[in-house]
């Protein structure tokens, strides 16, 4: 679907200047991803300013320990969303990001509708209890968070006195709560996707999940207000002050993730392959452009503003992001300085001209920096891509088992040669195993050979898989049916299903060995939240991260016509 | 493997909680992926597993029981009721080559593979399977080989007929079907019967026992924990900052 399009190439000249997969899909790249105008929160905003969407509290039920229930409504042109909180006084030694934490500073869920006082009650009973709760159908979401402790700490001493809080101390933390989980389709009884999947606002990937954390947004700045008028009359003040709109944008809401999310691209390969075709599809559509208009490079030029006031506000204490932000804002700074004096709009496609310059002369780190920024201005050229990006995963499933064992060999060599090529008699290829651990479920990755359960391991090791599936075909006649050889080679099906996938979908297998000793998971992890549309990408070890969402965004009741 | 203690914020409860009483309902999410840990942890082949998720899955979305049966067939991997030799095809039927009871997931797969190859042809009359176990699990894989055919399968067992259309549609005897464990199976073309009205998913309800026993063979696909292990997959920080 097309809508207010400005001159474009054709599809065939997009297809010219879009990115090869075998540029795109490795990890080093996608550990270097930004978020962009596609992003999912960033679609989620676009769509309730357009349509007008109203938002509201209709219940506020905390008591003076901040412990309590509340419900906020996101009124819609057809329907209602309602993210229902529940707030609680969590000791401090039960504080854990972990998905093995047991309770939390504040649990939610989106429901689908208006609940009413039943609903509530039936929610209470299980939402505080996560993953040991069930919701039902009439839900959409189930999350929670922690808050930062010292900052909530901070605002509320500091707005119970009638100040506003120390700039420097919102800087260095940037939101008030952290989700330590977001679950959706069908978890726990939640609905399935199926059930909203041809519902337009929530058709793209994750919209209820980011809607719910745009919402827990507010709530964490109600919360926040909410705990220093309590502390307030403690004091023997009749008030508090109220949070400034400007540091009020400053606070996004946290997200701390650990290895769960990094198998997620992996189990996806169609979504991934329609995430990564959206994107690049757009950078094409913008390198094929003929000509830049002033008004847009004006656009450019002000995102790039943005991005450099972002860089110096990022902030991490882990030694690869640290070398990578260094980079990042030398990188920035060339591309302002390539812009002011070197850039020529007017010469013939001064998109390409700009890409090909940055592909040429910034790391990693500064292209796929570039990449937003060249999305940015253009979102009349690409933003209608944002509605080619979910998946229907059922309609890949069945496997074609009248292709021939050598065609099977022919796609194996041709969209898997970067794994054919990998030698797994080698141990450092193969050192890593992913499994799923017993305790609660909690996936981790351990060491081949100094831990026990590699014989548990899942199958994310789609390099190996893919190298021990040509062994197999190669034993086999190449006339034969693929159907012939599954049956005798069950063990092959997995791998034989992901192959068929990957011919028809050429960005969805990351090229890269899964297993191997230097396989960085965060990598994975900052390449799906910058699709999410997360920022300030903060590791805090190799397999565990926090971020920030709608962090500099406005907030649901700003928004609220 | 460490008992696991029953209380609502125990950390070392695994999977997904059941609720107590007669059942819980699940998502076809939740149906899908606890039948696909089940299968694996089973025994079967991660493909074939996700196979089994298929199935219990597209049985739930019709309001049927998909759980119930997989866990019965799945318990045949333990009690050695099951094939362990290859599925042989002859102009004849279909057989295990160990003339023991079928996988109904490795033949419904089969099915789908060789939907659109001679071994299905049914020209010369219906395909004959010989003992299949729990074979209401086979209708799920029957409207590929519909499409592919006449346009709809009829399905007999121990007197119940069932047909299957290419999208996806049911009707005659489900509920006898379901209720035989192991039968020999004929397969062949059908003409497509009245669709029947669509009806919209309903969340399935699973007996506690069916969802317990799926879930201890679940449980087979995940490593026990240890000091170690926990300690590598958090954060290196504290989470009290």
């Amino acid at each position: 679907m097309t809508r207010n399009r400005t001159a474009s190439a054709p599809d065939g000249a997009e297809q010219a200047f879009r990115r090869r997969p075998d540029q795109v899909m490795r990890l080093a790249r996608m550990g270097c991803a930004h978020p962009t105008r596609l992003s999912f929160l960033r679609s989620l905003l676009r769509r309730v300013e357009t349509e007008g969407w109203r938002f509201d509290r209709p219940v506020w039920e905390i008591d003076a320990n901040g412990v309590g229930r509340a419900v906020y409504r996101a009124i819609g042109p057809e329907r209602t969303y309602s993210l229902v909180c529940f707030a609680h006084d969590l000791p401090a030694d039960m504080r854990s990001d972990r998905v093995i934490a047991t309770a939390w500073d504040a649990t939610f869920t989106l429901f689908d509708g208006e609940p009413g006082a039943a609903d509530l009650d039936r929610l209470q009973a299980n939402v505080p209890l996560q993953e040991a709760g069930r919701v039902s159908a009439r839900e959409l979401s189930l999350s929670r968070a922690n808050r930062s402790v010292r900052l909530f700490a901070h605002v509320v001493d500091r707005l119970a006195e009638g100040h506003q809080p120390d700039a420097a101390e919102i800087a260095a933390v940037g939101y008030l709560m952290r989700t330590t989980a977001v679950y959706g389709s069908g978890k726990f009884g939640a609905a399935d996707r199926t059930v909203i999947a041809d519902r337009s606002e929530l058709a793209a990937p994750f919209q209820a999940e980011m809607l719910s954390v745009w919402m827990t947004r507010e709530f964490t700045v109600d919360i926040v207000e909410h705990m220093a008028r309590q502390s307030a009359a403690n004091r023997g003040k009749t008030t508090a002050a109220r949070l400034d709109r400007d540091i009020k944008r400053r606070l996004g809401v946290g997200n701390s993730t650990g290895l769960g999310m990094a198998p997620f691209l992996v189990r996806h390969p169609v979504l991934l392959n329609n995430w990564m075709m959206a994107r690049e599809s757009a950078l094409a559509r913008v390198r094929a452009q003929a000509t830049a208009t002033s008004e847009v490079v004006t656009g450019l030029t002000a995102a790039l503003d943005d991005a450099r006031q972002n860089a110096d506000l990022w902030l991490s204490e882990h030694p690869i992001q640290i070398a990578k932000l260094a980079v990042l804002r030398r990188n920035l700074q060339a591309i302002a300085a390539h812009l002011a004096d070197g850039f020529q709009p007017q010469q013939s496609l001064p998109w390409d001209a700009l890409w090909r310059w940055g592909e040429a002369t910034l790391s990693l780190e500064g292209q796929e920096a570039l990449l937003a920024l060249m999305l940015e201005p253009h979102g009349d050229l690409v933003d209608d891509l944002a509605e080619s990006m979910s998946a229907d995963e059922a309609a890949v499933f069945r496997l074609d088992g009248a292709m021939s064992v050598a065609g099977l060999q022919q796609i194996l060599t041709e969209s898997y040669g970067w794994a054919l090529a990998i030698d797994f008699a080698q141990p450092e290829n193969q050192r890593r195993f992913w499994y799923v651990s017993e305790e609660k479920l909690e996936p981790r990755l351990g060491d081949r050979f100094e831990e026990a359960g590699a014989e548990l391991e899942q199958p994310l090791c789609v390099a190996r898989l893919a190298s021990e599936l040509d062994a197999a075909l190669g034993q086999w006649p190449g006339d034969n049916p693929v159907a012939a050889f599954l049956l005798a080679h069950p063990e092959h099906r997995f791998m034989v299903r992901r192959a068929q996938v990957a011919a028809a979908h050429p960005y969805a297998e990351v090229q890269d060995n899964l297993i191997a000793d230097d396989m960085l998971p965060i990598d994975l992890m900052r390449c799906k939240l910058a699709f999410f549309g997360a920022s300030r990408f903060d590791p805090r070890s190799d397999k565990w991260v926090r971020i920030s969402l709608f962090q500099g965004l406005p907030y649901p009741s700003e928004l609220s016509r | 493997m460490s008992a696991h203690a029953d209380g609502p914020s125990d950390p070392t409860r695994s999977g997904s909680p059941v609720p107590a009483g007669a059942g819980a309902l699940l998502s076809r999410n939740e149906v899908e992926m606890l039948c696909l840990k089940a299968a694996r942890g089973a025994g079967m082949s991660w493909g074939l597993a996700e196979e089994a998720g298929f199935a219990a899955g597209w049985l739930a979305a019709r309001g049927l029981d998909g759980a119930g049966p997989m866990l019965a067939r799945l318990r045949r991997a333990d009690d050695g009721t099951m094939s362990q030799g290859n599925l042989s095809m002859s102009p004849v039927g279909w057989a295990s080559d160990d003339k023991t009871v079928l996988c109904p997931i490795a033949v419904g797969a089969a099915l789908c593979d060789f939907a659109n190859l001679p071994e299905t042809t049914m020209a010369d009359g219906p395909l004959k399977i010989a003992p299949v176990c729990h074979p209401v699990l086979l209708l799920p894989f029957l409207p590929i080989l519909a499409a592919c055919r006449s346009g709809a399968v009829a399905l007999a067992a121990s007197g119940c007929t069932v047909v299957v259309t290419g999208l996806g549609q049911l009707t005659g005897d489900v509920a006898g079907l379901a209720d035989i464990a192991v039968a020999d199976v004929d397969l062949s073309p059908s003409p497509a019967a009245a669709p029947a009205p669509a009806t919209r998913f309903q969340p399935a309800s699973v007996p506690q026992d069916v969802s317990r026993g799926l879930d201890g063979f679940a449980m087979r696909t995940t490593v026990p924990a240890s000091v170690a292990s926990r300690a590598g997959a958090g954060a290196a920080t504290s989470d009290n900052d």
